[in-house]
């Protein structure tokens, strides 16, 4: 960026080109904001209904009146997927919120006041490592019972692990810093120091994990979805639709247009993961 | 150095068996004490047809009478001698089960391993070899891409493909050997991203280090610097990885096995979930966490054996991959 002159106020348009977005972040979050946009507002973008199909029209292809296609029961595909969105998402976002929150004070404890409170916290992270996350994620949906929101909370506990690390590891970090130290010695208290500088430095990288791990939860979501563990159907989270679909593989679309929405979001999120991890 | 190393064992060694202790105790919890009532949901479901009488004779049999504590420390005993217990589907023992479909998960796992490991090295090595202009930047995006499949859609597009389109393989008979390639393609897909991502990461990083600048100044060919000087330093480190993607291996082989309808640990532990059998459930996440300590336990003690630049310092044996990235984040203890 070139010099600014003193005067020269720096508008948020100037902040944002100097950010040089990449055009295929640009395009990930075009995905996403059209993501968020199906899940607030379903019926802006389709006037079928998900639930009510018309019989006469069943299996049909792909077509301009049916983007995706019908299903058996004659019901456009596309509507279903606009409206599975809303649930596929925000028990995604249930799961990176509980994980990043027992995870992210797991590991600041762990890190902040170290010796006993770290050995034990370290055991119970190893724990929850130890046993293969999908499949943490299915005896917990067991035990809850079959819902999506069970399967939300099951996949964030699955990922809490993870969060634990990085915020632990960042906070070591932090707290070895001069500025602390200073910051120390000028007389701040613990608790200052921990919310007015280690948490929101130790946030920064936690930011584009929990990205990360949203589109994680996404895949891990529709996973258990898949395998019947969601909401049953009339529901149509993704992951849902998909499985529906393999029993029509000779309508390949019915598999083939969820998964590609699928996909693309978590690519997307994935892209603006890498990002901000560049730019921090 | 081998006092350091001897010390560093014995603590690795019995961290690991409390993370196993615990996750066992853990799982317990988990399955046993979580809201709802599976036991006597099975045992009252009127198909089973038992009268209170049996149920309640069953259930001091079992010792489900008794304090939580009595039954966790009865159980976690058993599973140190080997005894899972009985389903409480079949009434056959557990570690039966487990051991008549274990040999077709392992073959899975391990062929899926096997395509993991193949594709991950010739994606992380084509990024060195290939040049930018014929389509590096595509290789470096495979990993995000196969990152961002569910692995269930991977196995419904090979079996659409090559079952339904080409008839390579029939999805009727599971355990041909066509249909158990494409299984393992399916299931080795996301684990080669995994790995191939630390594999990219580690190369890039070695190939920045000074001594590459020397090789290169020296007049070292891409190639030929990439074959004597990088391949070595960076693919040691995934040795600890590889350890860390054995739980992916399992948690895909669950779904793997549902979609090419294969009979195994997977649809065991569909099966055991779909009617809470949970004697097979307890028995099948502790021994998961078991093998998975045990490997990554035996990828921590050969490490530094392999690899001499890693030093033993105190309670913090770090080992030196640090790919960027969460994932790998979550390597270093």
């Amino acid at each position: 960026m070139s010099l600014l002159s003193p005067t020269a106020p720096v508008t948020t348009t100037s902040r944002l080109a100097a950010l040089k977005v990449p055009p295929t972040v640009q395009l990930s979050f075009v995905v996403i904001a059209l993501v968020i946009a199906w899940s607030v507002a379903p019926g802006l973008f389709t006037s079928h209904s998900p639930i009510n199909g018309v019989p006469a029209d069943k299996l049909l292809g792909p077509s301009a009146a049916h983007w995706f296609g019908t299903d058996h029961l004659g019901r456009d595909l596309y509507a279903r997927v606009v409206h599975g969105t809303s649930s596929s998402v925000s028990s995604a976002l249930i799961a990176v919120v509980i994980a990043a929150v027992a995870g992210g004070l797991i590991g600041l404890l762990a890190g902040f006041f170290g010796g006993w409170v770290d050995i034990v916290l370290a055991r119970l992270v190893d724990v929850l490592l130890a046993i293969p996350h999908f499949l943490l994620a299915v005896i917990i949906v067991t035990a809850l019972g079959f819902d999506t929101t069970n399967a939300a909370i099951a996949t964030g506990i699955s990922a809490v692990a993870v969060f634990a690390r990085v915020m632990r590891a960042e906070v070591i970090k932090t707290r070895q810093a001069v500025f602390v130290e200073a910051s120390f010695l000028l007389g701040g208290s613990r608790w200052h120091i921990l919310l007015r500088h280690v948490l929101p430095n130790a946030s920064r990288s936690v930011l584009p994990l929990a990205v990360l791990q949203f589109g994680l939860s996404i895949l891990v979501i529709a996973s258990l979805a898949f395998l019947g563990y969601g909401d049953p159907p009339p529901a149509s989270d993704w992951g849902l639709l998909i499985s529906i679909g393999k029993d029509y593989l000779k309508w390949p679309w019915l598999v083939y247009a969820p998964a590609f929405v699928t996909i693309g979001t978590v690519l997307s999120l994935n892209r603006i993961s890498r990002w901000l991890r560049q730019t921090d | 150095m081998n006092n350091a190393y001897a010390a560093f064992a014995a603590r690795r060694l019995v961290q690991a068996l409390v993370v196993i202790l615990l996750a066992y105790v853990f799982t317990f919890v988990v399955v046993s004490i979580l809201p709802g009532d599976p036991i006597t949901n099975v045992l009252r479901d009127p198909q089973n047809g038992f009268s209170e009488d049996e149920i309640r004779q069953i259930i001091a049999a079992q010792g489900l009478d008794q304090p939580v504590l009595v039954q966790l420390w009865t159980s976690l005993t058993r599973f140190l001698t080997g005894d899972f217990g009985l389903s409480m589907r079949s009434s056959r023992p557990v570690g039966t089960l487990i051991a008549e479909v274990l040999p077709s998960t392992l073959i899975l796992a391990s062929s899926g391993f096997a395509v993991a490991l193949v594709l991950a090295t010739g994606i992380a090595y084509g990024t060195q070899l290939v040049p930018k202009r014929y389509g590096q930047g595509l290789l470096r995006g495979f990993p995000s891409l196969f990152l961002s499949v569910p692995n269930f859609v991977i196995g419904l597009v090979l079996i659409h493909l090559f079952g339904f389109q080409l008839g390579l393989f029939r999805v009727i008979a599971p355990n041909s050997f066509w249909a158990t390639v494409f299984a393992a393609i399916a299931l080795g897909i996301p684990v080669s991203a995994q790995i191939a991502e630390v594999l990219i990461a580690n190369l890039d990083h070695e190939r920045a280090q000074d001594y590459a600048a020397v090789a290169r100044s020296r007049g070292l060919g891409p190639f030929r610097l990439f074959a004597r000087h990088l391949l070595k330093p960076s693919s040691l480190p995934v040795v600890t990885i590889i350890a860390l993607t054995l739980g992916e291996l399992l948690g895909g082989s669950l779904i793997t096995e549902t979609v090419f309808g294969r009979t195994g640990i997977g649809s065991l532990v569909q099966r055991s979930v779909s009617t809470q059998d949970l004697p097979v459930l307890q028995a099948v996440v502790s021994l998961a966490a078991v093998v998975f300590v045990l490997v990554n336990l035996l990828a921590d003690l050969v490490y530094p054996l392999l690899d001499p630049r890693v030093k033993l310092v105190g309670a913090a044996s770090r080992r030196p991959t640090t790919a960027d990235d969460g994932a790998s984040q979550a390597v270093t203890p």
